[in-house]
């Protein structure tokens, strides 16, 4: 062994911690040969022996007034866990009470209101038939007022009526067989404007057990026929209208829309 | 007959973690020495080796749940944690030049007298006391102070060093090595300004 090899060793040989005893023997040989090293080994055992001297003597404690301190904290510390502890689940008992009410004002609210729809979709069927199954005969053998009359034209001064009267203003822009159902439905449709119903031929009303409201596209030419002005410059337009058809297929009354 | 078993660090901590306060007791006096020792042997000042042992306690408390033992003893933990609050302390009295009171630890002193003969700390000690080793580990950069704190005045092995200092067990080993050297130097120095005697060069061995 050389001396650097021995440097390594040094700590642990002076220290007579446990290590290869072939090192050992390697070491203490080299020792016998080498005064330096034996010197340093020398020194380094008594260096050895005054850090154990050192920490024998050095017995000392944290004073007694650390460890009641630290008691005091602890007991706080216990203290502080335990109330949040309760307070949570406090909380959470609140907070699942709520969370039950809210629950049943939602279903309550719901019920009641499925219950007033039913209501108002009861009611809102009954206009909603005068128009497609109309059973006044005289709305459509003889023409109502609204209908005999010619309308102000639709363009200009557009006329605005009940439903119950048998023509609907502001009606929903729909196609569809569904059409003549939700007509009705003011609160989802989109506003347009309508004249009254025209009486396409003169047959009684009461032939008309039940029908559909078509909505079609015509020239505008076709204002003329009714009686109604129409603008010149817009001939070649096409307007719409909405034509109540039996179930005979037959076609017996036409409004017009924008 | 089943014997009395002692309860082992982890076994009081969980204890104390689940508001056991004959556990914290128990673990505070197994465990308050080393860290108070510890921390006055890197610091030099009983202050703040009492402020440090109630830190480390506290940071037990508070934070006991993160321990792991997979990563070393709690023992090593809570030296971990001493170390961390010394050197941050250290830090920040770094501007202030550090005053050793002698006369508070006159009572820790060793006396000669009380070394038995034949025993090898007859050679340090003379004309030497052990304030003034004391005096000398303090005077080393804490790099070195701590693992000769730990590795010879604490009797830790390598591993538990490194663990408690957070580095590889063969830079604990170097710088234990380095150290010791330091404090021999030191010594001699001392020494040899006691004694009036001839500074004794060591000689480059070939063999």
């Amino acid at each position: 062994m050389k001396c650097d090899g021995f440097e390594a060793v040094i700590d642990d040989l002076a220290k007579s911690v446990i290590m290869d005893a072939a090192v050992r023997d390697q070491a203490l040989l080299h020792v016998a040969s080498c005064q330096r090293c034996a010197l340093r080994l020398a020194d380094e055992r008594e260096l050895t022996a005054g850090l154990r001297a050192l920490a024998v003597a050095s017995a000392a404690e944290a004073p007694a007034r650390i460890e009641a301190s630290l008691l005091g904290a602890f007991r706080e510390q216990q203290a502080a866990l335990r109330t949040p502890l309760t307070s949570r689940r406090a909380t959470h008992r609140w907070l699942y009470v709520a969370a039950g009410v809210a629950a049943l004002v939602a279903i309550v609210m719901l019920i009641s209101l499925t219950i007033s729809r039913t209501r108002d979709s009861g009611q809102q069927q009954k206009p909603e038939q005068a128009i497609v199954t109309p059973t006044a005969p005289a709305q459509h053998q003889e023409p109502a007022p609204g209908l005999t009359k010619p309308p102000a034209p639709p363009e200009q001064k557009p006329s605005v009526n009940a439903p119950a009267a048998g023509a609907v203003s502001r009606r929903a822009k729909k196609t569809g067989a569904t059409r003549g159902a939700e007509l009705s439905n003011d609160a989802t449709t989109e506003a347009e404007i309508v004249t009254d119903f025209f009486p396409l031929m003169n047959r009684g009303a009461g032939q008309l057990d039940s029908g559909q409201v078509v909505r079609v596209e015509l020239p505008r030419s076709a204002l003329m026929s009714f009686g109604l002005p129409m603008n010149m410059d817009r001939a070649d337009e096409r307007i719409k209208a909405d034509v109540i058809v039996g179930n005979d297929g037959l076609a017996r009354a036409i409004r017009f829309v924008r | 007959m089943t014997l009395p078993t002692t309860p082992s660090d982890s076994d009081l901590l969980r204890q104390m973690m689940s508001g056991d306060e004959d556990a914290f007791t128990q673990l505070y006096r197994r465990r308050q020495g080393g860290v108070y020792r510890f921390a006055l042997q890197m610091s030099g000042s009983q202050t703040l080796a009492e402020d440090v042992t109630q830190e480390v306690f506290i940071v037990l408390m508070r934070d006991g749940r993160r321990y792991d033992p997979d990563r070393g003893s709690l023992s090593a933990y809570l030296y971990g944690i001493a170390r961390n609050h010394v050197l941050r302390k250290l830090e920040q009295d770094r501007p202030y030049v550090p005053f050793i009171d002698r006369s508070a630890d006159a009572e820790e002193i060793t006396p000669l007298a009380m070394i038995a003969e034949g025993d090898p700390l007859t050679e340090l000690t003379r004309g030497e006391t052990l304030q003034e080793l004391r005096d000398l580990i303090l005077s080393m950069p804490p790099r070195y102070r701590e693992v000769v704190a730990l590795c010879d005045l604490h009797e830790m092995s390598y591993v538990e060093a490194a663990a408690v200092i957070g580095c590889a067990v063969g830079t604990v080993r170097s710088r234990l090595h380095r150290a010791r050297v330091l404090l021999l130097e030191k010594l001699r120095a001392a020494r040899d300004r006691n004694e009036g005697s001839q500074e004794v060069k060591p000689a480059r061995c070939f063999a």
